[in-house]
């Protein structure tokens, strides 16, 4: 008797050996992202490397308040932007607060960013809580319609997934698992406005989005994701191997409002900022620039990839 | 002779009193009729009716819009302004009669409250209450076919809050505003509809 299970116990073991995703057909989850930033006050900060052929972009997010502080960030991006030709500005939403007539649309978005209009650089809009969902028409956001929408980057093997963090709809969730499934580009960097993951003591983390997002996040390989809605900056400790930015410090301010909490990588409220982000293969550079031109962050991500 | 006359009288005193009889029960079957209230509306039958009206609202709004230059043609400001303020007055126009309770009935009403007290009581209701609330202070005063207010955030509708609500069609949103629902046309910008404090405190 005891000679006849031997080979069948031998087989059990063989198939439990073989990882339950390859017998799905899924492929392995990616491994984590790999932050690299100044350990130190002191520490000088990361360059980013203004390479030719990388992917320059920019971020920012609750910004539209038609205040002194909008135009003076939005004047050091100009300047900044000379230095760093960034191609696209991500918006991670509350492009415009109060009211949205035509006036306000110039005086809380076109007249401070006009260098960078005149210059070529395309925005990518994002709606927030206090965005009309007209915005969505309002071609310079380049939302094509959409309220929620991906699109490639000009360079790099990189596409952006901008959602409606407002409304999550099924049909909205469906739509990002199938797009992330689809799609097969080294870097998938989503962005929208609510933060499921942050320190502010106003909002705060949104644990019923995180619920929804996270797993698909997990699952198709998402690198990095961008939110603003707290106003400030936070770069978040990777969660489950995903690195997560809070931007929104482009206009609004709640200057003490980051919590001490064990999520914080690093966190800056005292003043407006934005980001300048680099990609290039697998190292995405990053800094945090205030108001007054100071790199208040910065440091390399090595995106997630597949096991 | 009596019993004569008697028999061929019979048949027609017959007749009148089974007419009486008929017209008294008729009557009364008809009082009683009127007197029982109607049974409401099963959740089915109002979640039914509640689609066909927004389809019919979404019908309309379509034809309306056909009538101006398309969304996606908009760019500037101006233009997105324009056509939504034009979109809205014909919509207003269209619905001069409107209402509160035209689409949120005493049913839809009913069964909103349910949803909210199913998905707020449990074990996630406390954080999705405050997904909700934030940033949501609400007015002292809605009025249909009247534009969003502006200076109002647009609340967060978390999933567990949209998927057992009838699906909408076409431009159409739900939001809350302090504690009460509304039935937003996002692209006209106007409140369609809103119902009393269904959010509990």
């Amino acid at each position: 008797m005891r000679q006849k299970y031997p080979p069948l116990i031998a087989l059990a073991a063989i198939l439990l050996l073989i990882p339950v995703s390859y017998c799905a057909g899924i492929p392995a989850p990616a491994g984590p992202a790999a932050v690299v930033a100044p350990q130190s006050e002191n520490a000088p900060p990361v360059k980013l490397p203004n390479k030719s052929g990388s992917l320059k972009f920019a971020v920012l997010g609750d910004f539209g308040t038609a205040t002194q502080r909008e135009y003076e960030l939005a004047a050091e991006m100009a300047k900044f932007y000379t230095g760093f030709k960034f191609d696209i500005v991500i918006l991670v939403g509350d492009n415009l607060y109060g009211a949205e007539r035509p006036q306000d649309f110039k005086a809380k978005f076109e007249d401070p960013y006009k260098p960078l209009l005149d210059a070529g650089v395309k925005f990518y809009g994002a709606l927030g809580n206090h965005d009309a969902r007209a915005q969505r028409y309002y071609k310079p956001f380049n939302m094509g319609g959409e309220l929620y929408y991906s699109f490639k980057a000009p360079n790099e093997k990189v596409r952006f997934f901008v959602l409606d963090s407002t409304y999550p709809v099924p049909e909205q969730i469906d739509w990002l698992e199938k797009a992330l499934k689809d799609s097969s580009d080294d870097w998938k960097i989503v962005y929208f406005h609510h933060p499921i993951y942050s320190s502010g003591g106003r909002h705060g983390s949104d644990m019923k989005l995180r619920e929804t997002l996270e797993p698909l996040f997990i699952k198709y390989n998402v690198s990095v994701a961008f939110a603003g809605h707290d106003h400030f900056y936070e770069r978040i400790k990777p969660q489950h191997g995903i690195v997560y930015f809070v931007v929104g410090s482009g206009g609004q301010l709640a200057v003490g409002d980051i919590l001490k909490t064990d999520l914080t990588a690093k966190g800056f409220d005292t003043d407006q900022a934005f980001m300048a982000v680099e990609i290039s293969g697998d190292k995405m550079y990053f800094n945090t620039i205030s108001r007054p031109g100071e790199v208040v962050d910065s440091g390399i991500i090595e995106r997630r990839i597949p096991q | 002779m009596m019993r004569g006359v008697n028999r061929s009288a019979m048949p027609n005193q017959m007749s009148r009193y089974i007419l009486r009889f008929v017209v008294v029960l008729g009557a009364l079957t008809g009082m009683v009729a009127a007197a029982t209230p109607k049974a409401p509306p099963s959740e089915a039958q109002t979640v039914a009716a509640f689609k066909e009206r927004v389809k019919e609202y979404v019908a309309l709004h379509e034809k309306l819009e056909a009538t101006l230059p398309k969304f996606a043609e908009r760019g500037t400001p101006e233009q997105v302004d324009k056509n939504q303020r034009a979109l809205g007055a014909l919509i207003k126009s269209a619905r001069s009669d409107a209402k509160p309770g035209d689409f949120f009935t005493p049913g839809m009403v009913a069964l909103v409250k349910r949803v909210l007290g199913e998905v707020l009581s449990g074990p996630a209701g406390k954080t999705i209450k405050a997904s909700i609330m934030d940033e949501n202070p609400g007015v002292p005063k809605l009025v249909i076919n009247e534009r969003y207010p502006s200076s109002v955030p647009l609340s967060t509708m978390p999933p567990e809050i949209l998927e057992p609500l009838p699906e909408l069609k076409g431009e159409l949103e739900y939001r809350f505003i302090g504690r009460r629902l509304i039935l937003l046309d996002t692209e006209a910008d106007i409140i369609l509809d809103f119902t009393g404090n269904v959010l509990p405190q």
